[in-house]
């Protein structure tokens, strides 16, 4: 299994640097370089502009920028950010919480909802509810996330004032107090985050649950005497690997998808970080971003095979018969 | 076609027809008037394409919006107006967001301006967007993911990791790069970045495919009768994958449009006053607090037609695997 993965990590390298080469050049695209940018169009002197351009190394050719910067990504350096100075790695790190966590109520909603309201569906296929339940779920996965943010932010930010409208949670007096803040902060942003991830997961478990509802196995559960909710934990467990493989496409676009959630909640996460980096044309940090989602992106594959050879043993011999074949 | 999805398509392609005709429905300028003696038709002018057949000096001259003139011969008279006589650019400040009405269907912005006649003329920006920057995709798309089969070799490697690298980019931050280098605030750039960072999935599709067709039936009834490798892939192959490449593309339109106006949301879309269904809700942030039609009719228009799109492939890709399961 260790030989098996070392390879699949190796085979992302080319991929990883092909990633930094195209994120390079299209930065390099752009309209207006940094100083450009932060000057407005010249309101900086000459010397100004001369000694930032030195200081920035924007002087250089932007392959010899590539090649500094890949020489000092070895050292593990990601170089710093054009607009304060302070290290790439720790622009992104103070960022990241606030999006993993994000990210990570989104899927536990997503999963919360969408799984149980499957389990509903398969076990009573084309009645009413199953229908309607149905049809709800695609006019939801049609709302976009901003549209869906303003009319809950309208809704229970400024006519019922039940949440705040968008920013970040006050540090309260308590733990207990910082706490709510946070849940009351962050409610809005995870069911915009959620939306078009419920009716995936949903149409997913259903096809999973009616398919593994016939099987026989849930007979002789049944038949031993299991209550009807022990028997649906089995189910659930049958159809793991689906979901497994769904999570690895619903994070990608979770991640893509708060970019625009974190601009409207004013949270000041990774998607947030790489927009105004973009705007500002802070090209370390918009690479170091870059690699970064790349990173996530690949090692989300990789985990999923990792929990394939996991939870499915047939997947795990079926791997090792392959590898004794090959030998 | 399967029949469950034509209301879907039929909403679709009606919206389209609105945002193509928004000019003729949405507008402060006459269909049809008689300026100085003659026939002229101010409002044809602002069609796309066809418009500038009916541009006429003398009628742009006229401010149609002033109190009707005495019938003297010779002033201009309208003779025809569309049926919403507002105009997407029309500011009116003293009538900013009144709630929707008999005069304004769909009430009126914090500037004053009618926002029916902005979610028409979004319509056609949305539409153009999702279908130009989806047939870019498909395009791209099934050029190279042939052509890696075809080809074979060190150019199928190299095209299944470019896939792969453009791929990983989040499509929202790759399509706003190409877009400010190629020039913003334009239709065209935008069509162009949307496309350029969306054709991955179709590549991979098709490439799929071609690989699981090579050598069958198929491919060697063709090769025997002489064709050729362009021939095979454009004539026998195509048509095979024509219908499961409409439910991708419609998918793709979807998302497309999820991303033109999400870029216009945020500001990186089409210059205003060009209205868009994104950028209209943003403009509706600011008055949050005051009115609730600027964030319900936009974002309606965009659930209706992105659930369209989404249903009918559905019941496109439903039909496919009733076809190929019997």
């Amino acid at each position: 299994m260790i030989p098996f993965l070392v390879r699949r990590a190796l085979s992302s390298v080319p991929t990883l640097l092909g990633i930094s080469v195209l994120t390079f050049a299209i930065l390099n695209l752009l309209p207006n370089d940094p100083i450009q940018v932060w000057s407005g169009g010249g309101y900086y002197s000459a010397e100004a502009v001369e000694h930032l351009r030195s200081e920035l190394r924007l002087e250089q050719s932007p392959a010899a920028r590539y090649a500094s910067w890949g020489l000092a990504l070895l050292r593990g350096d990601l170089g710093r950010s054009m607009r304060d100075g302070r290290p790439v790695a720790a622009v992104i790190v103070s960022a990241l919480p606030w999006t993993l966590l994000l990210n990570f109520c989104s899927v536990i909603l997503i999963y919360g909802v969408a799984v149980p309201f499957g389990l509903f569906g398969a076990s009573s296929p084309g009645s009413i509810a199953d229908r309607l339940g149905r049809a709800l779920l695609i006019l939801l996965y049609a709302v976009p996330s901003f549209a869906a943010a303003l009319l809950l932010q309208q809704w229970f930010a400024v006519r019922l004032g039940w949440l705040p409208l968008q920013g970040v949670p006050d540090r309260g007096a308590t733990a207990l107090g910082t706490t709510a803040s946070l849940a009351r902060h962050l409610l809005l942003p995870t069911i915009c985050l959620a939306l078009s991830g419920w009716a995936l997961v949903a149409r997913y478990a259903r096809a999973a649950f009616r398919s593994a509802l016939g099987r026989e196995f849930l007979a002789v559960a049944r038949a031993k005497g299991l209550s009807r909710l022990r028997a649906s934990g089995h189910v659930v467990a049958n159809t793991a690997v689906p979901f497994i493989t769904l999570l690895a496409t619903i994070v990608p676009g979770l991640a893509g998808g708060s970019v625009i959630v974190e601009q409207i909640f004013s949270l000041p996460g990774v998607g947030r970080l790489y927009l105004t980096s973009i705007e500002a044309r802070d090209y370390p940090v918009v690479v170091g971003l870059t690699l970064l989602s790349a990173v996530l992106v690949l090692s989300g594959h990789l985990l999923v095979d990792v929990l394939y050879l996991v939870v499915d043993p047939r997947i795990r011999s079926g791997l090792l018969d392959e590898r004794s074949d090959a030998a | 076609m399967q029949p469950e999805s034509r209301p879907a398509i039929f909403v679709v392609l009606a919206t389209a027809l609105a945002g193509l005709l928004a000019p003729l429905l949405a507008n402060d300028r006459p269909i049809l008037a008689r300026v100085g003696g003659h026939l002229t038709a101010p409002a044809l002018a602002e069609l796309p394409i066809v418009g500038r057949l009916f541009d006429d000096p003398s009628a742009n001259l006229v401010d149609w919006g002033a109190a009707p003139a005495p019938l003297q011969t010779g002033a201009p008279r309208v003779l025809l107006m569309p049926p919403v006589p507002y105009s997407y650019r029309g500011i009116h400040l003293d009538e900013a967001l009144r709630p929707p009405s008999r005069s304004h269907w769909m009430g009126t912005d914090a500037l004053g301006r009618d926002l029916l006649a902005r979610v028409l003329h979004g319509a056609s920006l949305s539409l153009l967007v999702g279908f130009g920057a989806t047939a870019l995709a498909l395009l791209i798309g099934f050029c190279l993911g042939a052509l890696a089969v075809m080809r074979g070799g060190l150019l199928d490697l190299l095209i299944v990791r470019v896939v792969d690298v453009v791929a990983c980019f989040p499509p929202f931050v790759l399509a706003l790069a190409f877009m400010a280098a190629l020039g913003r605030g334009g239709v065209w750039p935008m069509v162009a970045g949307i496309g350029l960072s969306r054709w991955t999935t179709i590549a991979r599709y098709v490439r799929g495919e071609i690989l699981r067709h090579r050598g069958g039936a198929v491919w060697i009834s063709a090769r025997a009768a002489g064709a050729g490798g362009v021939r095979l892939v454009v004539r026998h192959l195509l048509p095979l994958l024509a219908a499961p490449l409409a439910v991708l593309a419609s998918f793709g339109v979807a998302n497309a449009i999820v991303l033109e106006s999400g870029l216009s949301f945020l500001g990186f879309g089409v210059s205003p006053p060009a209205p868009s269904w994104g950028s209209i809700l943003a403009e509706a942030r600011g008055s949050l607090d005051a009115a609730w039609w600027p964030v319900f009719f936009p974002s309606a228009a965009l659930v209706i037609v992105l659930s369209s799109l989404c249903a009918a492939a559905e019941s496109a890709a439903a039909g496919e695997s009733r076809v190929t399961r019997s």
